[in-house]
């Protein structure tokens, strides 16, 4: 029985993943991991574009392109693709950052080869069709209602982003602002398809109950035949040093103010990046945290408050935190309650028990993302973004090693009193 | 895409093995206790849930929010420990330990590595068994719930579905909403919310689902040690009545909103797993609004580009069903939609559903079983499900018999009872002229 039960311990659990990765000859990237527990699949391919890659005047095109991915090829009409995968009991849905396009699909195994075809097929062969096209911007839009235009922390959030940043795109809604979205036309969605959409420009991970050798050999035979495109133009925007505090007021329909804080900060490139990490635990991290602890739990002054640093974006990015004020709070109050959290780290250090448990923290969320065969590939292409997918082992080492010198020097440097980017909703009445 | 094919897929996904296996291990403790156990070696983590039949349907009628009250202080304070103490011991182990109620029952879930079980699962003992609800927690949480009310009142899918409920459920608790409102939660004591403990959270109306890395016997050992010594009182447990359908008359609500979109939500009374209506009333529900390929999806969100969002969807729940359809969509679209909607609910009671429709619904529903039971925790709350609402540990293998035996003129049968667009109560948050 324990030699059994060791045959399907995941390998990670000792400490590294058995991951079969690889480049085929037209540059796709593909990672395999094998996890027998349940017998299902995720298959899921990465786009390296997102809405870093958009311009002034088109923004959205990412994941505009994304929702139409799903409108049909010349072999798979139009609407089929979800159909067939809803036919084989698959789950599929895509998502689209800054900095990616995801799709993916779970499915039972044995209908991986359905998949593969499907996925390869779209990633060369979109219709695009005009007609689709029209529909498809108004379905869209109306996304964008949703999520920002009707909910005042998606609107808030939006406009912090936008100065935040003047030169990198990071300052741009995902989504896309409304006045572009009403004029993307098919010509420049079917450009940037082209542009972007190359077999080495994507990668493939599929975690779950396979075996790696097979399941290369069909990726080989259905992927390798698409033709390595021109290699996507590089994104040159570099967001020049911020120099004084920007703020910006909004005053809408809302039952709450609400309060964003957001500093410019690097990215896993930068020897801070593992400490900022541990940073966010620290001070965001469950109801022990910092600002829950004080803002929340002491003070009373926020219904709920907290942090959120992007470790894993292409390009240097925000630190946000938020705080949505309790009733006769007002926001300034919270603004200053979370710059004083800041002011506080550079001052003292944290204590022994609150950085073991940051760590603790970050530790067991990697365990418990075992658990599931989706989260599993989707963090094995993080990881393979920045660096390559052995990656997540030396992550772990680097957040062991960070101390509390190494948190109070990273907060001096990247939270900056006078550097800020503050956001504030004000609730008409 | 031939039909050949489609049979293929269709009789692989049916051919189920014989003799369906039970999900989990299943023991009554002499207290009373149902203890459930699944054994998931691979991965070094184990997750708990403790559901108790102590949800807001037992709430006293003057007394809305008090369930919810309760199962948010449970984590505040006990015997041993204050609330800050109990937060420290489970976040310095990276686990979790969340205490809520539902409209059902009381849940409090564990979740920690396989190396801090003893920790978890003394800490999940404490804050059910001995929770202290000190005053100034309660006060603190009181103030929360009412902001958190107040907050919601921005967010127009859950102000439609509080009204939706108070249609579909007239003088039933389900009509009123879990939090309940600013003015009640305002009245309720620390008496109440300790009466509520003592009375509802109870032994013989509690589930423990242990799921993970561990073995049954771990499980009985570490569990009966901590809740073999609870106490069942002599007293019956509370009973909740159930609606039944049709349920009222249709009844329409607008409520205005400045908001560019509209939120459209569509109810009535259904039925609940026991009811033989409920497997084709799935099937017809999936191939009207249940996912990508399904009706509504194609004519409001494909074809008509008026949605980002539109579905259906049944709801059962132990005390009563409702099935619901819903859409978001600009203001001025709202008629149209609604018009699309009523015209899709109709055509699934005039026409069966075609060949090629229902097996895929079938397919969808029977294949995609699994992936709702892909990790430990998504397995003890379905595990918990299954057991409060007596479908057996079988019921994965048994949904899905039942699933392929639906065909088109049970769906159409079920549609003409359940689908009829004029016993809908509706919906309207928004600007609506």
């Amino acid at each position: 029985m324990a030699v059994l039960l060791a045959s399907v311990l995941p390998a990670s659990v000792h400490g590294q993943d058995s991951v079969v990765a690889t480049t085929l000859d037209n540059g796709l990237r593909v990672l395999l991991l094998e996890d027998h527990r349940s017998p299902i699949v995720s298959f899921q391919t990465w786009y390296k574009v997102g809405s870093r890659n958009e311009h002034r005047g088109t923004t959205g095109l990412a994941h505009f392109l994304e929702h139409l991915m799903f409108k049909g090829t010349q072999k798979y009409g139009p609407r089929q693709f979800a159909r067939l995968v809803e036919e084989n009991g698959g789950r599929d849905n895509a998502f689209t950052t800054q900095d990616v396009t995801s799709y993916f699909v779970d499915i039972a195994a044995d209908r991986l080869d359905l998949v593969i075809d499907l996925e390869a097929d779209r990633m060369h062969n979109l219709l695009l069709d005009a007609k689709d096209i029209e529909s498809e911007r108004q379905v869209v839009i109306e996304e964008r209602r949703t999520r920002t235009e009707d909910d005042p922390g998606g609107f808030l959030g939006e406009a912090v982003g936008s100065i935040a940043f003047r030169a990198h795109p990071y300052g741009q809604p995902i989504i896309g602002w409304v006045v572009d979205l009403e004029r993307i036309t098919p010509e420049q969605v079917r450009a940037f398809y082209r542009t972007y959409y190359q077999p080495n420009n994507a990668v493939v991970v599929v975690a779950g109950d396979f075996k790696p050798a097979e399941v290369l050999e069909k990726i080989k035979q259905r992927f390798g035949g698409i033709p390595r495109g021109p290699e996507p133009p590089p994104m040159l925007a570099v967001e020049p040093p911020q120099s004084g505090e920007r703020r910006v007021t909004v005053s809408r329909k809302a039952e709450l103010p609400i309060v964003y804080v957001a500093y410019h900060v690097p990215n896993w490139k930068s020897d801070d990046a593992a400490a900022l990490e541990v940073l966010s635990a620290v001070l965001a991290g469950g109801r022990t945290s910092r600002i829950y602890k004080n803002l929340i739990y002491d003070r009373q002054l926020a219904l709920d408050a907290g942090g959120d640093y992007s470790y894993f974006s292409f390009d240097p990015n925000l630190f946000w935190f938020w705080a949505t004020p309790m009733p006769g709070q007002a926001p300034d109050v919270l603004e200053k309650a979370l710059v004083e959290e800041m002011e506080r780290l550079k001052k003292d250090p944290v204590s022994a028990e609150e950085l073991q448990r940051a760590k603790n923290q970050i530790e067991a969320s990697f365990v418990f993302a075992e658990d599931s065969v989706h989260r599993r590939a989707s963090l094995l292409a993080r990881f393979d973004f920045v660096g390559g997918h052995a990656e997540k082992a030396r992550f772990l080492e680097r957040i062991r090693g960070i101390t509390a010198a190494d948190l109070m020097r990273v907060a001096g440097a990247w939270f900056p009193l006078d550097l800020k980017n503050v956001g504030i909703l004000v609730p008409k009445p | 895409m031939n039909r050949l094919f489609l049979v293929a897929v269709v009789v692989l996904l049916v051919a189920l093995p014989a003799g369906a296996t039970p999900i989990a291990h299943r023991e009554v403790l002499s207290n009373g206790i149902v203890l459930l156990v699944a054994e998931r070696p691979a991965v070094p983590i184990v997750a708990v849930r403790v559901f108790s039949r102590a949800g807001a349907v037992f709430d006293p009628p003057d007394r809305a929010g008090l369930a919810n009250l309760t199962g948010a202080l449970l984590t505040r304070g006990t015997a041993k420990r204050t609330g800050p103490e109990l937060d420290s011991a489970i976040e310095f182990v990276g686990g979790s330990l969340e205490a809520g109620a539902g409209r059902d029952g009381m849940t409090t879930s564990l979740a920690v590595l396989r190396k801090d079980l003893t920790l978890g699962l003394d800490l999940l003992g404490e804050v059910v068994l001995s929770p202290t609800f000190p005053e100034p927690e309660l006060k603190r949480k009181v103030a929360e719930i009412q902001a958190a009310i107040k907050r919601s009142e921005e967010d127009p899918g859950t102000v439609g579905s509080r009204a939706l409920s108070r249609l579909v459920f007239p003088g039933h608790p389900y009509a009123t909403p879990v939090e309940g409102t600013q003015a009640s939660v305002a009245k309720l004591t620390r008496d109440d919310v300790v009466r509520f403990h003592s009375q509802y959270m109870r032994p013989d109306s509690t589930i423990i689902a242990v799921v993970g890395a561990i073995t049954v016997e771990e499980a009985r050992r570490e569990i009966g040690a901590r809740f073999g010594g609870w106490r069942r009182p002599s007293t019956p447990a509370a009973r909740v009545p159930v609606a039944t359908p049709p349920g009222p008359p249709p009844r329409d609500e607008t409520i205005k909103r400045e908001l560019t979109q509209a939120t459209i939500l569509l109810g009535r009374q259904a039925v609940r797993q026991s009811d033989p209506d409920y497997f084709p009333l799935v099937v017809g529900s999936y191939v009207l609004g249940g996912g990508s390929a399904s009706r509504l999806y194609g004519r409001v969100r494909d074809e008509g580009g008026l949605a980002y969002s539109v579905y259906s969807y049944a709801n059962p729940s132990k005390y009563g069903a409702s099935f619901v359809v819903g859409a978001q969509t600009r203001t001025a679209e709202v008629p149209r939609v609604l018009a699309i909607i009523r015209e899709e609910l109709g055509r699934m009671t005039r026409e069966p559903v075609s060949e090629r429709d229902l097996q895929l619904a079938k397919s969808y529903l029977i294949g995609s079983f699994p992936l709702r039971l892909d990790t430990s925790s998504k397995v003890a709350d379905f595990i918990v499900a299954v057991e409060e609402l007596q479908l057996g540990l079988d019921y994965a293998d048994r949904y899905k018999e039942r699933i392929a035996r639906v065909t088109a003129a049970d769906v159409q049968r079920v549609a003409a009872k359940y689908f009829d667009s004029d016993r809908f109560s509706r919906v309207v948050v928004g600007t609506v002229p």
